[in-house]
């Protein structure tokens, strides 16, 4: 699965590297994409083949790691319409793929899910399940759950109605699906629903806390991580930003948006949910991975999720019933003064309340938020989050939106700059039952890439401007560090290859929002399209171009 | 190539035919603001006429201010700033600052490619919006270009972005 484990822990038992040997990295092969544009996401090693998706046009490649060379096995070229590079919000990225039963499971930005038997490389199926014409993309991982592959949409920007689907991975055929916001038929909030909280009790919330049909335009998309526990057979996921971003035309708590839901992962049922950032008024999309761990709290031993949000707090919420356990900011922010747990909801300072035809200034944490799509890792052995961090800040005017199906339903002017102190991302070790940072490595850009932790207690991560790092998990010295072709905006993975031997693999491959909307002047590479240079990331077109190509080291 | 050459005294008659009905003069250039196809002369044969009918679609409103503000404000309300970006310096779709065009950049192409949409996202906004508000979003988008952007010193311009 995209994160290693159903808890989304991007943890790995392997100790072949050490703090003590991290130095003696070097590229064991590397191979080029084929395409340009943000390489989020991660492979997939199973069976001693590699599997690596690429942005659009979301080819597979499957690599044979037992030959030398890693030659391909095949090369799947799905069809994929190219109109939808036009509707997707922040490049036309690819979060990864999934495994099950001999089939590779992964989604087409056009909004078709594909199976591939990954014996031959043929289609096994493909169903289509999101609308392009209505500003549907698909961007997200999907995870298989039993004989369910569950897949969720894009375009928060887009006024999309947000969902989450489970589809059968036999057949292809769409099994369940459930809205984040709508009557509670929709939503599928039936006896089940038991949110912690009174406020989030009651029918048809998810149209009830909206003006006048504005859910169906309001966004709540699912196109961030998703986490399973097998023991109380939920999935976790969060949902986006509500749409517009100009909150004066939907007031009300918006839900399901911003969120994080737990759902029965047979029948879709809603569990509980947690509105992380009611009436969002900054574009605090509630998407960021949800780690699934044990951790000592008050005394015992909670079974918690652990959620890094875009609005710059570190959510540890019981993952049974939903109760806000700890809420610890971990980056620099002034929109809030901190959560209430006996509400679970933030205390707004009024000045950084977002209204039309106001600039409201410095706002901290920026839309990209304190955190974005990138996942942390946790290492049981330390008892610590890895965590990757934007430091950026934005000022941000509300102005009226009109929803046009198909283009951004947005409404607001939001230019970003760096944060306090200078620096614009910092790659930390978190406590969250203190809300201590144990240590951190500041970076000239945003950490865009994701963390990996690994059991020879040394951690991996990949920057904006191409350097690859090995850090000591405990003391967060860098042990080791390569400049890579291009920006990493994905995930290490570490794998053991047929021969015995600790591999790790990363993208480089500048891109998404931080790559191409803010880093104006990389995109000069786009031959038919030259920018003038951004003043969000200054000067990163001097460290970095584009380029997709997959790296592995070894000892 | 037998084939090819048994091809040619066919198309070189459809050819005068086709030019007879447009009164179509050999080597008819197009005006900056008049359509152009793209010819590739290497595919047409001699005695065939190689230009297309050059069509008269004139902007109206070229280098009126006041049609360029107009079509200002009407490119933020029909959602175009949010993915060519404020001032169309670019974001999700292509920057109008450079002044390089995918699909030919004078009045009548861009017009064309509002009207009609294009391949990688564009929606087609004829019958959605007016032919006048067209005309005046192609004064605007055309006011925008910068200059010349072919080198990158790192010392030059620079523009506030923005993400989603």
């Amino acid at each position: 699965m995209p994160a290693g484990d159903y808890a989304s822990s991007r943890y790995s038992e392997l100790t072949q590297i050490t703090a003590a040997n991290a130095k003696d990295l070097r590229v064991s092969w590397a191979f080029s994409t084929g395409t340009l544009r943000g390489h989020e996401g991660q492979p997939l090693v199973i069976d001693n083949t590699m599997y690596v998706v690429t942005p659009f046009p979301n080819v597979a490649y499957a690599f044979d790691l037992t030959k030398v060379g890693q030659p391909l096995k095949w090369k799947f070229r799905p069809r994929n319409s190219q109109a939808a590079i036009g509707q997707a919000c922040c490049d036309v990225v690819n979060r990864g793929a999934a495994y099950a039963d001999g089939k590779l499971f992964y989604n087409l930005l056009e909004g078709t899910t594909v199976a591939v038997n990954v014996r031959d490389g043929t289609q096994a199926w493909r169903t289509r399940v999101a609308n392009l014409e209505r500003g549907e993309t698909i961007t997200m991982a999907p995870i298989v759950v039993k004989n369910h592959v569950l897949v969720g949409n894009s375009g928060g920007e887009l006024g999309v109605r947000g969902w989450i689907a489970a589809l059968d991975t036999r057949t292809g055929r769409e099994v369940w699906r459930a809205y984040s916001a709508g009557p509670d038929r929709d939503v599928k909030v039936g006896p089940r629903f038991k949110p912690f909280y009174a406020h989030d009790r009651g029918t048809n919330l998810g149209v009830s806390t909206w003006p006048a049909d504005a859910w169906k335009t309001g966004a709540g998309a699912v196109w961030g991580w998703l986490s399973y526990d097998p023991e109380l057979n939920l999935v976790y996921h969060g949902t986006s930003n509500p749409g517009p971003w100009n909150a004066e035309q939907r007031p009300g708590d918006n839900k399901w948006t911003c969120a994080i839901l737990a759902r029965d992962a047979d029948t879709g049922e809603l569990v509980w949910a947690f509105q992380v950032t009611p009436h969002d008024m900054w574009d605090y999309d509630a998407v960021n991975e949800n780690i699934l761990v044990d951790l000592p709290i008050g005394g015992s031993t909670r079974k918690v999720l652990v959620h890094f949000d875009r609005n710059g707090f570190a959510y540890v919420l019981d993952r049974a019933t939903g109760e806000a356990l700890l809420a610890h900011p971990f980056v620099p922010m002034n929109w809030s003064t901190g959560v209430d747990l006996t509400t679970g909801r933030p205390t707004v300072v009024p000045a950084k309340a977002t209204a039309q035809g106001k600039k409201v200034t410095d706002i901290c944490p920026s839309l990209e938020g304190g955190k974005n799509q990138q996942p942390a890792a946790f290492s049981p052995r330390t008892g610590l989050f890895y965590v990757p961090t934007i430091n950026l800040c934005m000022d941000f005017e509300a102005r009226p939106a009109t929803y046009i199906p198909g283009t951004p339903y947005i409404g607001a002017s939001a230019p970003e700059y760096g944060g306090p102190d200078g620096y614009r991302g910092e790659f930390m070790a978190f406590d969250v039952t203190t809300g201590r940072k144990v240590w951190g490595i500041r970076e000239p850009y945003p950490v865009w890439g994701g963390a990996l932790a690994t059991a020879g207690d040394v951690v991996f991560y990949g920057t904006l401007d191409g350097w690859f790092k090995a850090v000591d998990a405990h003391s967060g010295d860098v042990l080791w560090r390569f400049k890579l072709g291009s920006g990493v905006v994905g995930n290490p993975v570490t794998y053991l290859g047929p021969d015995g031997k600790q591999y790790v693999a990363i993208y480089s491959g500048l891109g998404g929002d931080m790559g191409v909307l803010i880093a104006g002047d990389v995109s000069a590479s786009l031959p038919h399209d030259v920018r003038v240079r951004g003043t969000t990331l200054p000067d990163i077109g001097r460290w970095t171009s584009w380029g997709g190509v997959l790296f592995v080291f070894s000892l | 190539m037998s084939r090819l050459w048994f091809l040619v005294p066919c198309l070189t008659v459809v050819g005068a035919a086709l030019a007879a009905a447009n009164g179509v003069q050999a080597n008819a250039q197009g005006t900056a603001d008049t359509l152009r196809f793209v010819a590739h002369e290497e595919y047409i044969p001699v005695g065939l006429p190689s230009r297309a009918r050059p069509l008269s679609l004139r902007n109206p409103f070229e280098g009126n201010r006041e049609a360029i503000a107009t079509g200002a404000r009407i490119f933020v309300a029909y959602n175009c700033v949010d993915c060519h970006g404020a001032d169309g310096s670019g974001a999700m779709g292509p920057s109008f600052q450079d002044g390089r065009w995918r699909f030919g950049g004078s009045a009548s192409e861009v017009f064309e490619s509002i009207y009609q949409g294009r391949p990688e996202g564009m929606p087609a906004w004829g019958g959605r919006i007016s032919e006048e508000q067209i005309w005046m979003l192609v004064a605007y988008v055309r006011s925008l270009t910068v200059g010349d952007l072919t080198t990158e010193n790192f010392s030059g311009a620079e523009q506030e972005r923005m993400g989603h």
